[in-house]
């Protein structure tokens, strides 16, 4: 399984990658960890007359705490984010999603820019942009824009970029005060696709009221699912008082749109999501972790 | 055919290379430097055969390109021996806690394990089997090999 | 992690020379070359000017070739050849393997031609500078399949006027065992209190060994000889075949078999498109190479497994079976592989460890459009799959508890020696030992309480036997002797070159442990090479569980007469009485005198250089060859297996809590290769039972042709395996070695699944398939109705 031939280029600079991407258009491909596009590729699958390395642009690879968001550059490695002690603090659900990406070995080289670009239904990093409401800077020969998570993923490995776009980093709100994270999903092996999982962030005050939270769903649909439906439901009342199970039920009432394949039927996919929603929900409630603002 | 050339340090040693831009490189340690100690096993990233370590970090060398390399430090199996033909501590591991059977798999894990103890120093079992659950073996069921990466810690942690 | 009883001293084999050795954990020479990288794996092997082949396959499951357009991709820089069936399949003369004897009728082709009859059948074979831009004139042929509705599972290769998947036969049956009408059978079904009848089935999946086939090959017109290096489970297999094949005298063709990553079976015999490469390369007058990749393994490299059975069992009221009805039916593809239907032998195989007094069994090979099979460990281990299924279900419906059931119904030791009723005699077995070891390692008493606790707080733990008789050392046909040629050089070094070599096996190490205890030397000073046919005696290749049987039983040989010979030569030299000299450290002394000595190098010397040194009429040199067959075409080795698991009830997915062996393999060479073989026979049954399927949709297309849909078991997947060690000492062969090298795959598909029916029986439900996906789990919950609470 070899893949078909392409012209090679590497770039050092933002601003040539862009202009690659506007001359060569949609026969050109960016690399960046490779981990999804290269098996792809080996068995071709996929194919392009041009591959553009980003990999070597440091301006890709930064992490920057604003006030009150984390700037993460696309090109940071997973294994990078599982090591900052920035992302630990400031970007816990993120930090806690990114160890169950693949396995250790992808993650030497997987990006989360690439993760995101690929929008693979599965994945948990586009499913932690969704829950926070994470923004995505984009940039073109036509300039840069800024896509909300909640307009940048439509479809199964499908994102609202245009062809000739990069995505340059990601920015997450950080809570102000002390958060709770659960992370959890499903899959046959220990680092294969999920089947279906759940990301959930809490706020919780003293007296035990959930004050603030963020659930989402993945595996189940094309795309990632917020839950604000169950967002809704818990304000206000006593973590001790949800019910978790309920919870997850609630999550997935509202989601028509669940994938049905040759081995997993939509129903299955659909029971795995509730069972996950309710232990990402009990892992955050029960998370110790001490946020600094 | 259009090549490149590539710079790359492997096992210590600067080599240089001209290969097309597709060129895998795991085909690319087998071929163009005579390292065949890496093993193809899947061609698209999950048996672990091929792993390799990349600026100290293990990788599929199956999903990389060998342009990609470039100015990088590679360590393949044929690089860590404990010096003058002695096996190094997860090599010798592997051989008292009888970790390989065909062989086939073995550099990738020897790859693997190298890297993993360097993250998780002193892993418990949970940890050790997830930590190898990226490598597939068809000989032992992991039987060996996870007595290997649990003897070669205890080892380490007396050092 | 393991209860080793280890062999020690002593045993039914009289070896002379002390056990340093034979039944110790020694370590390992294959390892030095293979953790440092330094193995030699087919592709490894390189020569100059060496091309290299793809294949284009076809995408369609039947139907007719109505364009087949190469001259792009002969056109193609880098490329050439380009070959097809009409170029390669008449210049094939003969497609029977050794084993066989002669033509069998095996459908066999190198290459598609005129039509296809699976996805992945090889049409056209590309020969080029490199693989890349071999793949990438594969993609310029132009192929155009008027496709026809495949023959896909047991049901449509039987309905009647089924299209033949071979045209040029009658129907899709391979092969047919008839049964034999039984009035006495009947009478007893009649009469029995209880007749219980099941169909169970069990799906397809792959042998998947981690290193793929690959085969380089050198023909050398100028000398007429052939010049192969294959991963191979029989380097002179593969010689006959290609000698019958290409027409090229066996003596010009040489087969090499280095390291080979894993066969399982798969690399037994020579596949077509192997041929293919060998005879391009030879029509071509070049050196080709061609690796298989992943994607051919799963979907063309020979698939196995596929079986359906439906068994009727009378029994009394206690639960003793009283007599057995077995209906089979193999899913063989379109080539099967030779030796790949053991239909006859599930048959033989099937009473296992059970009183069974009468039987009767009738089976069916069936083609179909989708890849071919192959032998994989244990090919006949539908017999124990049904059998122990069928003795937990029939335990149920009579309320007795399981384990109780067996033990009514084991062959115990008093009985010995035992005929089946297919005519299988046991003799060193130690079966009903091994199922108490099993339970009691399992603590099934203990976890029968636990169960009932656990099940009152909605926890599903299961516990389930597989208890088995294995036909090891499997000595019939061309499998019925090994050789092993050992000599002595002239610094006292000794070599052994065996006629089959070792896939994994570890047999560098057990034979050299066999040879340095007969020879009273060190097992550093022993090396053990195979593979080669230009150096090694005959060999039929490694697999039947015979390694440990048949080469140790002929390197035994080799290395007692060698033995005999060194001692007579060092009596005449120490003027003393043969019976009274003894061999130790590679020092020949007189028993209970440690001078004086002479080594084992002077006495070589002398043999090779001193005439008049050696006894009157002494045979100059040092060098013996012996072919050795044991006593019996089967060594039955037993062993039983336990398995706990727990169900997770929200999402169906099975995890194992333990795993326990109780083994038999008479005397143990090497208890580590022992533990090693049967463990990752266990993770194989394991990824079988729960993770592997060779899927087909209803138009013949495979479902899981890459690990990404193909999932083989991982160190999470495979729990610690715990061993004991029963060692009745075999009667076949000198050593009172049995083989196992299959048992661990045979045992634990009846151990998972019976866990797995255990843990939800209590529900109503019982699985009849596999794999037993949590997707397939959860489906039976909810067949019985549980709700599921997702906290």
């Amino acid at each position: 399984m070899k893949p078909s031939a392409f012209t090679y280029h590497r770039f050092d600079d933002l601003a040539d990658v862009v202009d690659a991407l506007t001359t060569f258009g949609e026969d050109a491909k960016l690399l960046a960890g490779g981990q999804s596009l290269v098996p792809m590729m080996n068995m071709r699958l996929a194919r392009f007359g041009h591959l553009i390395d980003i990999t070597r642009i440091e301006s890709l690879r930064s992490i920057e705490r604003t006030d009150d968001r984390v700037v993460i550059g696309a090109g940071v490695r997973h294994c990078v984010l599982e090591r900052d002690e920035l992302i630990e603090s400031a970007a816990p659900l993120l930090h806690a999603a990114t160890p169950l990406i693949g396995h250790f070995q992808i993650r030497s080289r997987g990006t989360i820019g690439g993760s995101l670009a690929h929008a693979d239904p599965a994945a948990e990093q586009p499913a932690v942009a969704v829950a926070l409401d994470a923004t995505f800077d984009v940039v073109s020969s036509r300039g840069a824009r800024s896509i909300a998570a909640e307009d940048y993923f439509i479809g199964q490995w499908e994102t609202s970029m245009e062809f000739d776009e990069v995505l340059r980093s990601v920015s997450m709100p950080v809570w102000n005060g002390p958060v709770r994270v659960g992370v959890a999903e499903f899959s046959r092996r220990h680092g294969d696709f999920a089947i279906a999982g759940a990301m959930v962030q809490l706020q919780v005050a003293d007296d035990d009221e959930v004050v603030r939270s963020a659930v989402a769903v993945f595996g189940l649909s094309s795309i990632p699912n917020r839950a604000r439906s169950v967002e809704a439901t818990v304000c206000g009342r006593r973590l001790g008082d949800v019910d978790p199970a309920e919870i997850g039920e609630l999550a997935v009432a509202g989601i028509a749109d669940v994938a049905e394949d040759a081995h997993v039927s939509s129903a299955y996919r659909r029971s795995i999501a509730v069972a996950m929603v309710a232990e990402a929900w009990q892992r955050a409630a029960s998370d110790g972790r001490q946020d600094r603002p | 055919m259009n090549e490149m050339t590539v710079s790359v340090r492997v096992n210590g040693q600067p080599r240089e290379i001209r290969v097309e831009a597709r060129k895998l490189l795991a085909d690319a340690l087998r071929e163009d430097l005579g390292l065949t100690g890496t093993h193809v096993g899947c061609e698209h990233g999950v048996c672990g055969a091929c792993t390799i370590l990349l600026d100290g970090d293990a990788v599929r060398a199956c999903l990389m390109f060998a342009v990609q390399a470039e100015g990088c430090d590679v360590v393949t199996i044929e690089g860590v021996a404990g010096g003058a033909g002695a096996m190094g501590d997860v090599q010798q591991a592997m051989h008292e806690c009888h970790g390989l059977q065909c062989g086939f798999c073995t550099p990738g894990f020897v790859m693997s394990i190298t890297a993993f103890l360097e993250q998780h120093p002193n892993p418990d079992e949970r940890a050790i089997r997830e930590g190898l659950s990226g490598n597939l073996c068809r000989c032992t069921g992991y039987v060996g090999i996870v007595a290997a990466v649990k003897a070669a810690a205890s080892a380490r942690a007396r050092r | 992690m393991s209860t080793p009883e280890d062999g020690g001293a002593g045993g039914a084999s009289a070896l002379v020379g002390g056990n340093r050795f034979v039944g110790q954990r020694v370590q390992r020479r294959e390892d030095a070359r293979l953790l440092s990288g330094h193995g030699r794996f087919v592709d490894d092997v390189t020569v100059p000017g060496l091309l290299h082949v793809a294949f284009l396959r076809s995408d369609f499951a039947s139907g007719t070739i109505t364009r087949l357009d190469v001259e792009a991709a002969r056109a193609l820089p880098g490329v050439v050849g380009v070959f097809l069936g009409s170029d390669l399949n008449p210049a094939v003369l003969e497609t029977w393997v050794d084993y066989e004897g002669g033509p069998r009728g095996r459908p066999f082709r190198v290459l598609a031609e005129g039509d296809v009859r699976f996805v992945g059948e090889p049409v056209a074979l590309v020969v080029a500078v490199s693989r890349y831009i071999a793949e990438d004139a594969c993609e310029l042929i132009e192929l155009e399949v008027a496709a026809t509705h495949p023959i896909v599972g047991h049901d449509a290769a039987l309905a009647p006027g089924a299209r033949p998947v071979h045209p040029e036969h009658s129907s899709n049956i391979a092969e047919t065992v008839e049964a034999a009408a039984d009035p006495e059978l009947d009478r007893i079904f009649a009469s029995a209190a209880h007749v219980i009848s099941r169909t169970f089935d069990q799906h397809r999946y792959a042998c998947v060994p981690m290193e793929c086939r690959g085969v380089v090959s050198v023909w050398n017109p100028a000398l007429g000889e052939l010049e192969v290096h294959i991963s191979t489970q029989g380097a002179h297999g593969v010689r006959g075949f290609l000698s019958r094949a290409l027409d090229v005298p066996e003596n010009r063709v040489r087969v090499v078999m280095g390291d080979v990553g894993g066969g399982f079976g798969q690399k037994m015999f020579m596949l077509p498109d192997e041929v293919g490469v060998v005879l391009a390369g030879k029509l071509l007058g070049r050196p080709v190479k061609w690796i298989e990749d992943r994607r051919e393994n799963l979907m063309a490299g020979q698939h196995a497994r596929e079986d359906r059975m439906t068994v009727s069992w009378a029994l009394d009221d206690r639960g003793m079976i009283l007599g057995v009805r077995g209906d089979l039916v193999a899913d063989v593809g379109a080539f099967p592989a030779a030796g790949s239907s053991s239909i006859g032998f599930v048959g033989v195989v099937f009473p296992g460890p059970y009183r069974i007094p009468r039987m009767q069994y009738s089976a069916r090979a069936v083609y179909t459009n989708t890849c071919g099979r192959s032998a994989y460990r244990g090919p006949w281990l539908m017999e124990s799959v049904v059998r122990e299924q069928m003795m937990d279900a029939a335990a149920a419906e009579m309320g007795i508890d399981p384990l109780e059931m067996r033990r009514r119904n084991v062959i115990t030791d008093d009985l010995l020696p035992y005929t089946t009723a297919t005519g299988m005699v046991y003799s060193e077995t130690s079966i009903a030992a091994s199922l108490e070891q099993a339970a009691t390692m399992i603590g099934y008493d203990e976890f029968r309480t636990q169960q009932a606790e656990a099940r009152a707080h909605g926890k599903l733990l299961g516990i389930g036997f597989g208890l088995y008789v294995e036909p090891s050392g499997l000595a019939s046909g061309t499998m019925s002797s090994e050789a092993a040629v050992v000599s002595i050089g002239m610094n006292g070094k000794v070599q052994a070159v065996m006629s089959s070599g070792s896939h994994g096996q570890s047999l560098e190490t057990t034979i050299a442990q066999v040879v340095a205890d007969r020879l009273g030397i060190d097992v550093d000073d022993v090396t053990v090479s195979q593979g080669d046919t230009a150096s090694a005696p005959f060999g039929p290749g490694t697999g039947g569980s015979r390694s440990a049987v048949i080469l140790s039983g002929a390197a035994e040989a080799a290395a007692s007469k060698l033995r005999d010979k060194v001692l007579a030569i060092a009596a005449h030299q120490l003027e003393a009485a043969v019976e009274d000299l003894q061999i130790e450290a590679g020092r020949i002394t007189v028993a209970g005198s440690p001078t004086p000595s002479i080594t084992l190098a002077s006495v070589a010397r002398a043999s090779y250089r001193d005439r008049s040194a050696l006894p009157p009429g002494a045979e100059m040199g040092l060098e013996e060859k012996v072919r050795f067959s044991p006593s019996s075409g089967i060594t039955w080795s037993n062993s039983c297996h336990a398995c706990v698991c727990e169900v997770d009830p929200r999402t169906g997915a099975v995890a194992l809590l333990r795993y326990v062996v109780s083994e038999d393999c008479g005397r143990m060479i090497n208890p580590d290769v022992v533990e090693g073989q049967i463990a990752g026979g266990v993770a194989q049954g394991i990824g079988g039972v729960l993770l592997e399927h060779c899927a087909y949709d209803d138009h013949g297309n495979p479902l899981n042709v890459t690990f990404v849909d193909y999932l083989l078991p991982t160190a999470v997947d495979v729990p610690t395996i715990e061993y004991g060690h029963i060692e009745t000492p075999a009667t076949t062969n000198p050593g009172g070695y049995k083989g196992m090298g299959e048992g661990g795959a045979i045992g634990s598909p009846p151990a998972v699944i019976n866990a797995v029916a255990d843990a939800i029986a209590h529900l109503g439900v019982r699985p009849l398939r596999q794999p037993l996906s949590p997707m397939a789990v959860r489906a039976l919950l909810d067949e019985a109705g549980l709700a599921v609470s997702p906290a």
